[in-house]
């Protein structure tokens, strides 16, 4: 079932994500300046936005493999779109985690309802609801194709809610403005870890995706074992 | 060096639960492997008794 | 296929109208959470202040959603689902007649609550700004709800799983209906308000298209 040879490949992705995530962890803390305003706290930036922007695209990830399941109906694609979400909703809990824990040294508040982390929460409270459909659906095949469902009307909802978060929060303004301006080594760091997690993403959705794939293999063996037995 | 309790916190917390999550599936994957070995027992039992 | 349509949204206010189980009650829940609200947010006698319109929503939608259980539940108890499937009608019109029901049905909920939310504050009961608000969110709300309460019925969940499902996407239609809400009661020109409909109007195209699409796969064999 694992070979030689794709072992030796697996080990050389998981290698070069490892090397990637060094050099974000390089650039965050020995490479770029501490920030003026609001000091070392402030590097927490340079994996909360990755991770938002990484989550985004898992959750679009899924919205194509979810359309793909439903046409070709291979359990590889339904295998993809469960682990992109589940790597999404995975991400979007560490965004709403360390958003948090930078906002309450900085602002002295743990939440606000700006539109980016409000639009992430309601984005999280979307994929909770995608792998609970699957969690509580009887037969797989069923819980697949719901979900399927959920992932395309799920994705195309984002947008919506951003334009209209946003322009609820200029009706109602905060203080609290989580944009600042970004130096050439702010960027740099950005782009490196951005890059980095993006590696990340596809290592543990590709391993998990292949893992379903096994299990449903498994389950449909299972199966047939039964039936000839009965 | 103020919040660099945040700043720790923030970090370990991302990479506890990357690395659970490598772990949970690590472990999957061992129950997986054990399940298929007793599969392939039953059929081979199968395949000597028909 | 319109007929067809129109023949599935009679024959569920037909049997609603037999019983009336299902309006009464939602109409009394609706009416509940107006009253627990206030309480919940110790208003009393104060002012129209920016909670008020989403008191009025928080009833139509958590009475929506006790409504929107009911859309196939008779469907699914009688296993009469798949005797509608065996006719060759089209699975979009199935959607269609469900929706115009659960459409028609939230709307008459919303007719009767408002005006009583509005005699509870004291405002005007004349608001014609307000009908179009209330037409585009529940419109957005059966487009939505319509589609998830057809996965939620068929999961082991069914009750819980509706609102899992249609809260978090429903969040622009319910804030655009608090905004717009707010900005009628305050008396305020048509003008600003135009965009609020506007998004409602676009998410409620949006689902109604991609509901259509996808109901098939939904209620599959």
């Amino acid at each position: 079932m694992r070979n030689g040879k794709s072992a030796v490949r697996d080990s050389f992705l998981w290698g070069l994500g490892l090397l990637l995530m060094l050099a974000a962890l390089y650039m965050v803390f020995a490479y770029v300046p501490t920030e003026k305003n609001t000091g070392i706290v402030q590097r927490i930036f340079y994996f909360h936005v990755p991770l938002a922007w990484v989550s985004f695209l898992a959750f679009f990830i899924t919205f194509i493999f979810s359309i793909l399941y439903l046409g070709k109906r291979a359990v590889k694609w339904d295998a993809l779109a469960h682990a992109s979400a589940e790597v999404g909703v995975i991400f979007t809990t560490l965004v709403l985690i360390t958003g948090p824990i930078w906002a309450k040294p900085v602002w002295g508040i743990w939440w606000t309802w700006d539109a980016r982390l409000t639009t992430s929460l309601v984005l999280w409270l979307i994929y909770l609801a995608y792998l609970l459909v699957r969690g509580l659906t009887a037969e797989p095949e069923r819980g697949a194709r719901f979900s399927a469902v959920i992932g395309i009307v799920g994705f195309i909802d984002v947008p919506i809610v951003f334009l209209t978060v946003n322009l609820w929060r200029t009706q109602h303004p905060t203080t609290i403005v989580f944009e600042g301006g970004l130096t050439a080594p702010m960027l740099a760091t950005l782009l490196v870890c951005v890059t980095a997690f993006t590696v990340l993403y596809a290592l543990l959705t590709w391993q998990s995706a292949r893992l379903k794939t096994l299990e449903a293999e498994f389950r449909r063996l299972t199966m047939m074992q039964t039936e000839k037995e009965e | 060096m103020e919040n660099l309790g945040y700043l720790l916190a923030a970090y370990t917390g991302i990479w506890a639960v990357v690395f659970g999550y490598i772990l949970a599936m690590q472990r999957r994957q061992r129950r997986l492997e054990r399940q298929l070995a007793r599969l392939q027992e039953q059929l081979d039992r199968a395949g000597k008794t028909a | 296929m319109l007929g067809q349509v129109i023949t599935i949204l009679w024959k569920d206010i037909q049997t609603e109208l037999r019983t009336k189980e299902v309006i009464t009650s939602v109409l009394v829940f609706a009416l509940l959470v107006l009253v627990i609200f206030v309480f919940a947010f110790g208003i009393g006698e104060s002012p129209v202040n920016e909670v008020t319109p989403g008191i009025l929503w928080a009833a139509l939608t958590f009475g929506g959603i006790l409504g929107g259980n009911r859309i196939f539940a008779v469907e699914k108890e009688n296993s009469r689902l798949e005797g509608l499937m065996l006719c060759p009608v089209d699975r979009a019109v199935i959607y269609w007649g469900k929706l115009a029901g659960n459409f028609v049905f939230m709307l008459f909920v919303a007719a009767v609550v408002t005006p009583v939310f509005l005699a509870l504050f004291n405002l005007p009961l004349f608001l014609p700004a307000l009908p179009p608000v209330i037409l585009l969110a529940v419109a957005g709300f059966a487009a939505a709800g319509t589609l998830f309460a057809a996965v939620a019925i068929n999961t082991r969940a069914r009750d819980i799983m509706l609102p899992l499902l249609f809260l978090p996407v429903a969040v622009p239609v319910i804030v655009a209906a608090v905004e717009a809400t707010g900005l009628v009661l305050a008396g305020r020109p048509w003008g600003e308000m135009l965009i609020w409909l506007q998004i409602m109007a676009a998410f409620d195209i949006i689902y109604l298209v991609a509901s259509t699409l996808v109901f098939e796969f939904v209620i599959e064999e």
